[in-house]
């Protein structure tokens, strides 16, 4: 979605927020509206609006609406949750991807052996000839078959390699 | 850069900022010399001065904590300078309604086989309503009583049952009883942001299991609890030998016995006789 056009007369949240001219070349405004003040100033209360433009800088422009998104996203989840921030929620998905992935294993086991008790029925029956073919109904690769490592680096595919926080973190402890 | 009156090295962030590092530097523990990026990442999102805001506000027990998850943050950031970790967090959340629905698939499989083993089951031995009461009653022993009634198929499909609300009951509450958010609940009060940031999840939701499409699950009418009066009169036929009842003497004087010497009596009067006393016997007796 392309950023608005801006009102020249008006400064952006940004420039507001600083209390400094808002030129025409403020890098900033477009993805600060002045209607959006909560916005800038909780980025800016985490980061530092000198942060946020080094940041932007280096990010393509029409990348720079979701660059300033995300950052929006976890200054709030910083302000609310001081200790953990973002990290937190990635954690107790994490965790919860674990679990699901931990109850599949153990349904299709299940599976198997319900699949292995009725082939050796089966062949106790009517003999090896009668057995079915190996079935496709179980999808052992399923989604999330080949674990959640999906090492792509590049931003613009959004894909990521989970990053293994460095050091054991109480939330694993709930 | 050294230690003032000691021969160590500055910290990183020290090192960085080209000033002393004392004994008392806050940051010194968590930003070694030997890894300067670390710090680099960290200063290029927070800042030094944003840093040791967030810690000062800090419980000291805590901080540690907190510094593992800005340097975290700060590593993500610089591996993913566009989406950082919320782009994580609403991968994660694709992984996670994609799970629940391969699991929800693999449950109702699972379910399908428990129902055709459970049909298969009943099916092997003979159901014992097919048979007149008054013929079973006169016919059976005590030891064929009790089996007849636990092999009651009521109690299988509730294991059935339970078993399954138990995953639901996992899915929905998490392993340890929290409560995970299905949307990042700090975006959800700004539309325009959730909308324009939505990130398509690698593997969409159309390349399904292929066995919900080709699998049809046939429904299996389970039968529910004892409807089938006829068999419990066998139960209580052998019970009623053993003890006296009192509030049911009426309906102990027209038991089956008495049908037995009366074979002409309609099935449907000794089958509710027959319930009168079964009610009776559990009013009566505890169970053990």
């Amino acid at each position: 979605m392309p950023p608005r056009a801006r009102v020249v007369d008006h400064p952006c949240a940004a420039c507001r927020t600083l209390r400094r001219r808002c030129g025409l070349d403020c890098i900033l405004a477009p993805y600060f509206p002045l209607e959006d003040l909560e916005s800038f100033m909780v980025v800016h209360r985490i980061f530092g609006a000198s942060n946020v433009i080094k940041m932007l800088q280096e990010v393509e422009e029409s990348k720079r609406e979701d660059a300033v998104k995300s950052m929006v996203y976890e200054a709030r989840a910083r302000l609310q949750d001081p200790i953990y921030g973002s990290a937190g929620a990635i954690f107790h998905l994490q965790r919860h991807v674990q679990d699901l992935l931990l109850q599949l294993q153990l349904t299709r086991a299940t599976i198997m052996d319900f699949q292995d008790q009725r082939d050796q029925l089966l062949s106790t029956l009517m003999g090896p000839q009668h057995l079915d073919q190996p079935s496709s109904m179980t999808n052992n690769d399923g989604v999330l078959g080949h674990g959640s490592d999906d090492i792509l680096l590049d931003d613009s595919t959004l894909g990521y390699n989970l990053i293994e926080f460095p050091v054991d973190c109480e939330l694993w402890q709930l | 850069m050294t230690v003032k009156g000691g021969t160590s090295q500055a910290c990183a962030a020290c090192k960085y900022q080209r000033r002393k590092c004392s004994a008392d530097c806050q940051l010194a523990r968590y930003f070694p010399p030997d890894n300067p990026r670390m710090f680099q990442n960290a200063h290029k999102l927070f800042g030094v001065s944003n840093i040791l805001r967030i810690l000062k506000n800090l419980d000291p027990k805590k901080e540690e904590e907190a510094m593992r998850t800005i340097i975290y943050e700060s590593k993500v950031r610089d591996r993913y300078p566009v989406h950082g970790c919320y782009g994580i967090i609403v991968e994660l959340h694709c992984k996670i309604n994609q799970a629940e629905l391969e699991l929800e698939a693999v449950n109702a499989q699972l379910n399908f086989y428990r129902q055709q083993q459970h049909h298969q089951m009943s099916q092997s031995s003979p159901p014992p309503n097919h048979s007149p009461p008054h013929l079973q009653l006169g016919n059976t022993s005590p030891i064929n009583a009790l089996p007849l009634f636990q092999q009651h198929p009521h109690q299988s499909y509730n294991d059935m049952a339970s078993g399954i609300n138990q995953q639901h009951n996992s899915l929905s509450n998490g392993s340890n009883g929290v409560v995970y958010n299905r949307n990042p609940e700090y975006v959800e009060s700004k539309e325009g942001i959730v909308n324009s940031f939505w990130v398509p999840c690698n593997n969409s939701l159309a390349t399904q299991p292929q066995f919900i499409a080709t699998q049809a699950f046939p429904i299996q009418q389970v039968p529910e609890a004892p409807q089938d009066y006829d068999e419990m009169p066998v139960f209580f036929d052998t019970a009623d030998d053993r003890q006296s009842y009192i509030e049911s003497k009426d309906a102990y004087e027209s038991s089956p016995e008495s049908s037995l010497k009366d074979t002409k009596q309609p099935i449907e009067q000794v089958a509710e006789n027959e319930l009168k006393s079964a009610a009776a016997f559990f009013t009566l007796t505890s169970v053990n």
